[in-house]
């Protein structure tokens, strides 16, 4: 599902390099996470995945499509399949929870119709549908996450991202969102979840990666994060 | 696609009126552009009738000797006739000349009185001669002086509007030269304005922008809201530009028509013949700079 061949990423003009030489693979319907101090390269990883960023050296394919040098017109079509969520939830604040999912359906082209199908769905299955006319100020951290959770599923995305998806929560609110993402790992979504938070890592007891000053330095099947 | 479009429709609706002030302030300077624009064609217009109708009241009058008897004064009018200079001739007479020399100094008692003196009427005929452009009148004079009947002519008068008429073709000349200075330059502070309206709607759009990027909305889909709202723009300038300027032509041409007087003026009645072509070419030239300022705000801005 997704393939990292000697990925490099060196930002300039400072020559930092975020990313170094890293290979790996994921197949689809796994619960991946991806863990490390504050500064290896996480980000940088989603965003290559994203296509926000390049990779400097090296080769990226997702879903057999290979995106290492792919043209800013298709970025969109590489987006559809990837659902994002990040630390800040990056909810919309005038809008309504409702609203919020069905934006991000409408400015694709999405028909009204299959909005209305696909909006509840997806809310019920994060657990909103009881509020989705609430808009994100009325609404905890944890809920807001979900809002963002639900929208990035909105498209029936084959991998989801969540970059920090808890860094703002506390520790009972993030162990609902990991229930909540492994939920949907279970319904067949391939899940990335990139984290520095190690005890809630550790209890997953799924793949993890570990990133080191942009380089992986451990990849487990059941893996465990110990900080050095 | 037919909801794609209404969706890009309703968010350049939603967009100008988020940033309501500032639309208006847009709209405002592009009616200000159309306007100079406007200002600078009603007076080309104003120019033009002018020109012709001074045009129209060229002649020369050819004065023969009192002693030319008329049948060869019509000879000469014959003559002149043939040319093809010439679009019409009239002759006055000796005695029409004199009936009318009467009539003007009727009141004048001591002219009457010389006149009296001197029995014989002292005046000749005269042909009046109209050509066909302000310009062949030098050639008809030359024709004239180089025909057997120059020694017949005592003088002639090339009443001269020419002058006249390039004094105003000159000052039109000049005023025409600052207008489309002036316009080009309320233009350019125009598309200036759009492509600074366009960043600020950017900039108060950035959050749904940044989602419409995350969710793969296309570049197309983003942009085309941005540059509709340019069109907008254009449209509703237009639209003030109209309610504008025939209120302020009707109220310019009482005073026009003073200044011009004898001149045939109709300028709003020319606006309203010419409507499709005024208001549509300014419609379609400030959408083409409305959407292209937005083109390049979007581009700068928005690195889509
Ligand atoms: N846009 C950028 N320009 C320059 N340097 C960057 C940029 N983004 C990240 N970096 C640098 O790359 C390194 C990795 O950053 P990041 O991928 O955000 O790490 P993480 O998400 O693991 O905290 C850091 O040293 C960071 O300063
Ligand atoms: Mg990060």
């Amino acid at each position: 599902m997704i393939i990292f061949r000697n990925v490099s990423k060196i930002y300039f003009p400072e020559r930092t390099v975020a990313l170094a030489n890293v290979s790996f693979e994921v197949l689809a319907g796994e619960f991946i996470s991806i863990v490390g101090k504050s500064g290896t390269g996480k980000t940088t990883l989603v965003k290559i995945l994203t296509a926000e960023e390049r990779a400097s050296e090296g080769q990226v394919v997702v879903g057999g499509w290979d995106i290492t040098h792919i043209r800013s017109r298709e970025v969109p079509y590489l987006r559809r399949q990837i659902g994002v969520v990040f630390q800040d939830f990056k909810l919309l604040q005038k809008k309504t929870v409702l609203e919020n999912v069905a934006f991000a359906m409408q400015v694709i082209g999405a028909r009204p119709s299959r909005i209305r199908k696909i909006v509840p769905e997806v809310l019920k299955i994060v657990g909103l549908a009881d509020k989705h006319d609430r808009f994100p100020r009325h609404l905890s951290g944890g809920e807001q996450q979900r809002v963002a959770i639900a929208r990035a599923l909105a498209h029936g995305p084959k991998i989801l991202v969540a970059d920090e998806p808890t860094g703002n929560l506390d520790t009972a609110t993030s162990q609902e969102i990991i229930e909540l993402l492994q939920k949907i790992n279970q319904i067949g979504t391939t899940v990335l979840f990139v984290s520095h938070d190690q005890g809630l890592v550790n209890q997953i007891r799924r793949r993890v990666l570990v990133l080191d000053q942009g380089t992986l330095t451990s990849d487990e099947a059941v893996g465990r994060y110990r900080l050095s | 696609m037919l909801v794609t479009i209404y969706r890009v429709i309703k968010f350049a609706w939603q967009g100008f009126w988020r940033n309501f002030w500032l639309s208006l302030v847009t709209i405002s300077i592009i009616a200000l552009a159309s306007l100079t624009v406007n200002a600078l064609l009603a007076l080309n217009v104003v120019a033009d009738s002018a020109v012709t109708s001074l045009e129209q009241k060229i002649d020369v009058s050819i004065y023969f000797d009192p002693d030319v008897a008329t049948p060869k004064v019509k000879e000469v009018q014959d003559y002149l006739s043939k040319l093809s200079q010439v679009s019409a001739i009239t002759l006055v007479t000796a005695d029409d000349a004199m009936k009318e020399f009467r009539q003007r100094h009727a009141r004048d008692a001591a002219i009457l009185e010389t006149l009296e003196e001197l029995g014989d009427n002292p005046l000749g005929a005269t042909l009046v001669v109209t050509a066909q452009r302000p310009s062949d009148y030098p050639e008809i004079i030359q024709v004239l002086n180089h025909s057997p009947y120059r020694d017949l002519v005592s003088d002639e008068n090339y009443k001269d509007h020419q002058r006249t008429i390039n004094e105003i073709r000159l000052i039109a000349d000049r005023i025409n030269q600052a207008g489309i200075a002036i316009s080009a330059l309320f233009i350019l502070i125009a598309t200036l304005i759009v492509f600074n309206t366009i960043r600020v709607a950017i900039y108060t759009h950035r959050d749904e922008i940044g989602i419409m990027k995350l969710v793969g909305a296309s570049n197309a889909f983003i942009t085309a809201p941005f540059v509709l709202e340019g069109v907008l723009y254009a449209l509703c300038a237009t639209g003030l530009a109209v309610a504008v300027t025939f209120p302020l032509l009707n109220a310019v041409q009482p005073y026009l028509q003073d200044f011009f007087t004898g001149v045939p003026l109709d300028l709003a009645g020319y606006f309203r013949e010419n409507f499709i072509a005024i208001f549509g070419s300014q419609l379609l030239g400030m959408s083409a700079l409305n959407m292209l300022g937005s083109v390049f705000a979007v581009r700068r801005y928005l690195k889509v």
